[in-house]
């Protein structure tokens, strides 16, 4: 990550703009405890609260690391039943990072506060529909069948 | 565009910060070598 995808000019402006970046050491006496670290690189994405909403481990290009991290901006906002927020951000990450493997689980989430803002349950069923037409192996996909019935 | 990130390396400061610009925080556990 420090030598490819941090120094990525995209990643830098993202990180510098977008979020507050921390960087701690895998052997750290108590976070590393308090946040179970068994690997690097972890990625954790935090609220002000301290609260993890999303983590990944392993090494990630550049092109999947900003999808990531908007992935988990959103489930911060999902997460606190702020779900227009959580929207416009699913929203640029799959006009932006549509190919992205953070995509399926984007669609997923967005039908999820679609249906949450609207009280109906078409967007669940869209959701579903869009996750067979274009990730037909995605665990996403599955996770959303039941709503084929709908 | 800033030249490089700028790293919090206490996550108290970032919690501050993240409180302040209501923004959320990357944590990035590594292997400093």
């Amino acid at each position: 990550m420090e030598a490819v995808t941090f120094p990525t000019p995209e990643v830098v402006d993202f990180l510098s703009t977008k979020m507050v970046a921390l960087r701690v050491a895998f052997d750290h006496p108590s976070l590393a405890k308090e946040f179970r670290i068994k690997w690097t690189p972890t990625l954790i994405v935090l609220d002000a609260n301290r609260e993890e909403h999303h983590r990944t481990t392993g090494f990630l290009a550049p092109t999947e690391l900003i999808p990531s991290l908007l992935l988990g901006m959103a489930k911060v906002q999902f997460n606190t039943d702020q779900f227009e927020p959580a929207l416009a951000l699913l929203d640029t990450l799959l006009f932006a990072h549509g190919e992205s493997a953070a995509a399926p689980e984007a669609i997923y989430l967005q039908g999820v506060s679609r249906y949450k803002t609207t009280k109906t349950a078409q967007p669940l069923k869209l959701a579903y529909e869009k996750l067979a037409a274009d990730y037909p192996d995605s665990e996403w996909t599955q996770r959303a069948t039941p709503y084929r019935l709908l | 565009m800033a030249a490089k990130i700028q790293w919090e390396t206490d996550l108290d400061k970032a919690l501050a910060r993240a409180s302040k610009e209501n923004k959320t925080i990357l944590m990035d556990f590594f292997n400093p070598g």
